[in-house]
């Protein structure tokens, strides 16, 4: 039943270019920055697209199946206890390499006019580049060791851009605390490995996914910590507390990192590990039902935000918690597909709001926004096909991917979770459409006092670099157009039977032969859209139609004012993880600095060095310095000896 | 065979008596030499009483050991003196504890 046996040794140095290309861009842009300058960025956006490149040139090769195995592979070296890294080119990995690549490069163009003026430009291409390779590193590993270095590569890579405008404390608290969680998740697939070398004695995936059937109760273990790992990295409940924290960072590394790849990590593992998942239905459960959890919490969550940049990373968390569901489930495909539209439409909606940022100066929080629609035409027509595209209207992308989704929960045989993400979808709808109206409709309220709006103005987070209102440069602008092209039309490579898409991915994934489907797929179209239009209508008669300034201002106070202080708090998430686990570390650390530390490990060296200085006391006295006196004590001491024999006759045989 | 165990036990106690009683450290080498040849003679006179070769052998070892342990023995003597002026054992107790 896999179809795919990944022990194939096998040569193909095109995979070399496409993995490090970004590598020499990183290491081009990091030492020779101040060299490059402006070229920088154009020598970061080259070295991804030579990327792509070379991934497309790859297609063939990487959907081909040989001996029962499909995809392309390149051995590299072989380490110890039988971990051998090579690159690995399967249509799972090819879809990501292209997401990675080409949303990549598309966003490395934006940010050549988002960062321009930057002081650090450079730098900032650098990293950028260096998370492409990592991230290539994680997507390509044909085995569990190089995916874990890829994965914390990233984790590494999304530190130094979270942490990028390094002169704010909240972006430096927002970087380490998504490295904390993050390696959270490192040390659980490293668990997992160490289970995987002791029972099977590889952590190759084709050894490992062999052995799935026969792992007994490893197998469940082994899921769970690799689960465990890609809810980390995919800010599923309840790690997802460091995602809106990490849009401090600037926009393009929103779009790029923290919507469009590096955050669905753990959709592909989970997609990766399908053999394993396939033989543990508790761990199918248990992931399902996380995902389940997480689109309807991130849902939920983004009703309430104000920050443009957090309602989308609420919703990217969100739709991410779909993605979980999908694979979970074991609807690999629609899992995957649902990953390669939201790559499209989220990055879109990012780098939209990028304009609207760096257009207003910095400003993020949408209710000092307002009446955008003809001030900036191309954001508001861009972000328009991305929300259309994220609500799941018939014809955009999301529509085929989030309903495939839906379905696949149910067809599973998943009935809860299949009601949980119907409403959550009609959640999205209305917080989607809160945001785009509040910002985009009505009249400017940018000019009103912020009391008036009922915020401190020293509370929100200002861009980077700029002080003055300016149009976005054509550079920010291209992409965001090229961008609306797949957010609107991607959907349709899932349609006919059977699609295109679903002929690629059962390359990958064997079809399950027979599938109860107490539904048709109208039918939870048909629902999934009635909760849609709910959710429009809702936001429409809260946000929509014209009012003046004032009128809306007030609107907008009175709702921040009243939100409910569980809203407020993201269901107080990070409470419970301050009480729960930072403040008992640091009471530790207290206990241990204050108690541990002096009459402990102080006291016990303290108390060794008296009894031997006690002792040194006692015996110095034997010391004289006089050597013939030593003398004495030696023939003392034969004397004795010999007296002994002699007394007690030990000389005789 | 009764005088040579009787030789040894002389030379062995006038070395002993030397080494604990002299001051001179060239006279306490000379004094431990006095042992390790008392112990010589004990080693070649049971090798032929016994015909054993192995008491001949052990006694050039001991001679090669004796000959190691007085070289540094005076080169310690000539450091002392180098550095005191003098060569009096009591009056060199730097370690003294």
């Amino acid at each position: 039943m896999i179809r795919h046996v990944m022990g194939i040794e096998g040569t193909y140095p095109l995979l070399l270019v496409v993995w490090l290309a970004p590598l020499v861009g990183a290491i081009c842009c990091g030492f020779a920055g101040p060299v490059l300058k402006r070229g920088a960025g154009w020598l970061a956006s080259a070295s991804v697209g030579v990327t792509f490149v070379a991934a497309l040139l790859s297609w063939a090769d990487a959907t081909a199946v040989r001996d029962g195995a499909v995809g392309a592979h390149q051995a590299l070296f072989a380490w110890t206890h039988g971990i051998r890294f090579g690159l690995l080119l399967d249509p799972l990995a090819l879809v990501w390499v292209l997401v990675i690549t080409g949303v990549g490069f598309l966003i490395h163009l934006y940010s050549i006019g988002y960062m321009a003026g930057d002081r650090l430009f450079a730098r900032f291409f650098a990293y950028m580049n260096l998370f492409v390779f990592a991230m290539l590193t994680l997507v390509l590993s044909d085995d569990f060791v190089g995916l874990l270095i890829g994965w914390g590569l990233v984790g590494l890579a999304s530190y130094l851009l979270i942490g990028f405008w390094f002169e704010r404390p909240s972006a430096v608290a927002a970087a380490r605390k998504a490295f904390v969680i993050n390696v959270v998740g490192d040390v659980a697939i490293m668990l997992a490995i160490f289970i995987m070398i002791a029972r099977i004695g590889s952590a190759g995936f084709g050894d490992v996914f062999a052995a799935a059937p026969s792992l007994g109760n490893a197998l469940f273990p082994i899921c769970i910590f690799l689960f465990i790992g890609a809810a980390a990295k995919s800010a599923q409940v309840p790690l997802h507390t460091w995602l809106p924290d990490a849009m401090e960072g600037p926009t393009p590394v929103s779009a790029l990192i923290h919507a469009a790849t590096m955050v669905t990590a753990g959709v592909y593992l989970v997609a990766r590990c399908a053999p394993l998942w396939n033989a543990s239905s508790d761990a199918q459960l248990l992931v399902g039902t996380v995902g389940g959890l997480t689109a309807l919490l991130g849902a939920i969550l983004g009703t309430s935000q104000w920050d443009i940049k957090r309602i989308l990373a609420y919703s990217t968390m969100s739709q991410i918690g779909y993605m979980i569901m999908g694979v979970g489930v074991g609807a690999y495909a629609a899992g995957v597909a649902h990953f390669l539209m939201h790559a499209f439409f989220k990055a879109l909606l990012f780098l939209g709001a990028g304009i609207v940022i760096h257009t207003l100066a910095g400003e993020q929080d949408i209710r000092r926004m307002g009446g955008l629609r003809q001030r900036m035409p191309l954001a508001f027509w861009g972000m328009l096909a991305g929300v259309l595209a994220i609500c799941g209207i018939p014809g955009f992308s999301g529509f085929f991917s989030k309903d495939a989704v839906i379905q696949g929960a149910l067809d599973h045989g998943h009935p809860w979770l299949y009601g949980t993400g119907i409403v959550a979808a009609g959640i999205t709808a209305y917080y989607m459409f809160r945001m785009f109206l509040v910002a985009f409709a009505g009249e400017f309220r940018g000019s009103l006092p912020p009391a008036r709006l009922g915020f401190h103005p020293e509370v929100h987070a200002v861009h980077g670099h700029d002080e003055a209102e300016h149009p976005p440069a054509w550079i920010m602008g291209a992409p965001v157009a090229l961008l609306t092209i797949p957010s609107v039309a991607a959907g349709w490579i899932m349609a006919g039977r059977p699609s295109p898409w679903e002929r690629l991915m059962s390359l990958q994934f064997a079809v399950p032969a027979h599938l109860h489907a107490p539904l048709p797929e109208a039918a939870t179209s048909a629902l999934v859209l009635v909760m849609v239009a709910a959710g429009i209508g809702i936001a429409w008669v809260r946000y929509g139609g014209h009012r003046s300034a004032e009128e809306a201002a007030d609107r907008l106070r009175a709702e921040a004012a009243g939100m409910p202080a569980i809203l407020r708090t993201a269901f107080y998430f990070d409470v419970a993880i301050d009480a729960l686990i930072v403040r008992p570390a640091q009471a530790l650390g207290t206990f241990a600095a204050r108690v541990l530390e002096p009459h402990v490990v102080d006291g016990t060296v303290r108390e060794v060095v008296h009894v031997t200085r006690w002792f040194g006391d006692a015996v110095r006295s034997f010391q004289t310095g006089l050597v013939r006196a030593y003398v004495v004590v030696v023939v003392a001491g034969v004397a004795c000896v010999l007296l002994y024999y002699v007394l007690v006759g030990g000389m005789t045989r | 065979m009764t005088q040579y165990v009787a030789l040894s036990a002389v030379l062995f106690f006038i070395g002993v008596v030397g080494v604990m009683l002299r001051r001179n450290p060239l006279v306490m080498l000379m004094s431990i030499e006095l042992m390790w040849n008392a112990a010589n003679i004990l080693f070649v006179a049971f090798a032929r009483t016994w015909l054993n070769d192995a008491g001949q052998v052990f006694a050039f070892l001991v001679i090669t050991v004796a000959a190691a342990e007085a070289a540094i023995g005076l080169a310690i003597v000539v450091v002392v003196f180098r550095d005191a002026r003098h060569v009096d054992v009591d009056e060199a107790r730097i370690l003294k504890g």
